[in-house]
């Protein structure tokens, strides 16, 4: 029975093909049909299409290629370009840091040539004490100073001022400047001051000596003052 | 070969050459930074050697490279005259790299030779007295100089020893040496340096240095461009001060101190000194001048002579 059922679907199969290709025979014939009419004019219209895409491409391909190529050109002139400046950008960098550096390390140069001059500079000639004390300050030396001209040219420092025991507990406005009428009784002889923006004070501790007489006799009295010298503090982008 | 290759070439070519020559520059800009900061620093070396009270000092600068100092000097530069100096170091092989910035130096006398190189510096300072101290003169030489002194007087030799100074060799029978001879006395052969003790001056390449005081060790250490120059800035030194001085002279004169110094010292500011050659006669106004400060009553006197 079983085999009986499996001939009949077999004999059902065949003839649902047959009638499949029967039907995709028609389909040919159609389309051949279709192209018998049309395909004259088809085929001169794709010619037409040919021979006109050959005159365009006669007439616009060279211009065409030279501005794929000048495309390219400009890629890579942009593209260096912006290598180029983007080094240039880091070299800027770098430098901003290195000088940033030359800033730091003339202020510290500076400040250790103002330290080291200071410290000698009660023994110099011009303030060091007559009777060969040393790191003494004669008094009747720096008065005369006051009102020179020349030393500021010669000294490193961009101020420079000695304050007197008696001003060492006043504030700035209490203090009385020395001048050669008032000398000895003042609290601080301001040298000179080049009235720079940014300084550093530095200061260190000296003997201040000055004239003094009892009847016919004179001395020297001696008193511990304060040297104060000033430097310039440079800032990048000053100047 | 197609253009871009051309094209990538030639920029190419551009920005490797632009990138060497930035970098070419960036060293020479930093090797010139550097030396430029090691000469600042070398100044600040000097100060210490400021003399004061003592009779001299003596120090010495050890590089880590073979290094070279070069020095200027102008006379009439800024009132006081300066001296400027260049620093160079050795970087690859045996060529020495950028130089630094000049360094102007105005409160310090360097006696030195124009150039100077070696590893080591040895430097001295010697106070320097026409009546009361004008300045400290600074006496530098390199571990390359050697002075062979021959028949050196006994004051010279015990001021050398005293400061423990190196590359000076005092000659008798037995020692060797070979350097820079420099020679005292009468026995003047063969001589870089001959110092003529009685007429006062130094021959040095056939120039005539004259000297008073401390300034024969400037006479011997120093060019004789650099010292007649240095001779100069003293006295520019000398003038300044004793503008102080007489205005010194008004203050204690308030405290019944009578100063007849004013006139001699206002002579020996118009004193014109052209060359080392004047200075003897400097110095015998200066004598005169001394003698007057003397004879001022203790307390009144101007200045003391511990020269």
């Amino acid at each position: 029975m079983q085999l009986i059922n499996e001939q009949k679907t077999g004999v059902k199969c065949i003839m649902m093909w047959d009638k499949v290709r029967n039907t995709m025979g028609k389909l040919e014939i159609q389309i051949q049909n279709i192209l018998k009419y049309f395909a004259p004019l088809f085929l001169e219209r794709k010619g037409q299409l040919k021979i006109q895409a050959q005159n365009i491409c006669e007439y616009f391909a060279p211009s065409f290629l030279g501005k794929k190529a000048q495309l390219k050109i400009q890629e890579m002139a942009f593209m260096l370009l912006a290598v180029f400046l983007f080094f240039i950008l880091v070299g800027m960098f770098v430098l901003s840091i290195v000088y940033s550096n030359i800033y730091e390390s003339s202020n510290t140069i500076r400040e250790e040539r103002t330290l080291s001059s200071l410290v000698a500079l009660a023994d110099s000639p011009e303030l060091s004490c007559a009777s060969s004390k040393s790191n003494c300050i004669d008094g009747d030396k720096l008065i005369v100073l006051l009102n020179n001209s020349v030393y500021p040219r010669f000294w490193s420092f961009t101020s420079l001022k000695v304050l007197r025991l008696s001003g060492f507990n006043k504030a700035e406005n209490e203090l009385t400047s020395c001048t050669f009428a008032n000398y000895p009784n003042c609290d601080i002889f301001q040298v000179y001051d080049k009235k720079v923006a940014n300084e550093r004070a530095l200061s260190s501790f000296v003997a201040l000596c000055m004239k003094e007489s009892q009847g016919e006799y004179v001395y020297d009295r001696c008193e511990v003052a304060r040297i104060i010298a000033g430097t310039q503090i440079n800032f990048e982008g000053e100047n | 070969m197609s253009f871009n290759w051309l094209f990538s070439l030639i920029v190419g070519g551009f920005i490797l050459f632009f990138a060497l020559y930035a970098a070419s520059q960036f060293v020479k800009t930093s090797q010139k930074t550097t030396n430029t900061e090691i000469a600042a620093s070398i100044l600040s070396l000097f100060d210490p050697l400021e003399t004061g009270v003592a009779s001299g000092k003596s120090s010495q600068i050890d590089f880590v490279k073979q290094s070279q100092l070069v020095f200027d000097c102008s006379p009439n530069q800024n009132i006081f005259g300066e001296q400027r100096v260049r620093f160079f170091e050795k970087t690859f092989g045996d060529a020495y790299g950028e130089a630094g910035e000049r360094i102007s130096i105005k409160d310090k006398y360097v006696f030195v030779e124009d150039s100077i190189q070696g590893k080591s510096l040895y430097y001295f300072s010697k106070p320097y007295f026409a009546g009361f101290k004008v300045a400290d003169l600074l006496m530098l030489y390199s571990d390359e100089q050697t002075y062979c002194v021959y028949d050196a007087n006994e004051d010279f030799m015990s001021e050398v020893s005293g400061l423990n100074l190196k590359q000076i060799i005092f000659m008798n029978a037995t020692t060797r040496c070979e350097g820079i001879r420099v020679c005292f006395g009468s026995n003047q052969k063969n001589c870089a340096i001959s110092v003529f003790e009685n007429e006062g001056y130094v021959l040095k390449e056939n120039k005539k240095l004259y000297y008073t005081d401390n300034l024969l060790f400037g006479a011997i250490f120093s060019s004789p461009q650099t010292y007649e120059c240095n001779v100069q800035r003293l006295k520019h030194r000398f003038d300044a001060l004793a503008q102080i001085y007489l205005g010194k002279i008004e203050v204690i004169q308030r405290s019944s101190c009578s100063v007849t110094l004013g006139p001699i010292l206002l002579g020996l500011v118009d004193f014109q000194i052209d060359s080392s050659k004047d200075l003897s006669a400097f110095q015998e106004k200066v004598k005169e001048m001394d003698a007057i400060n003397k004879r001022a009553k203790d307390g009144c006197k101007v200045y003391y002579d511990v020269g």
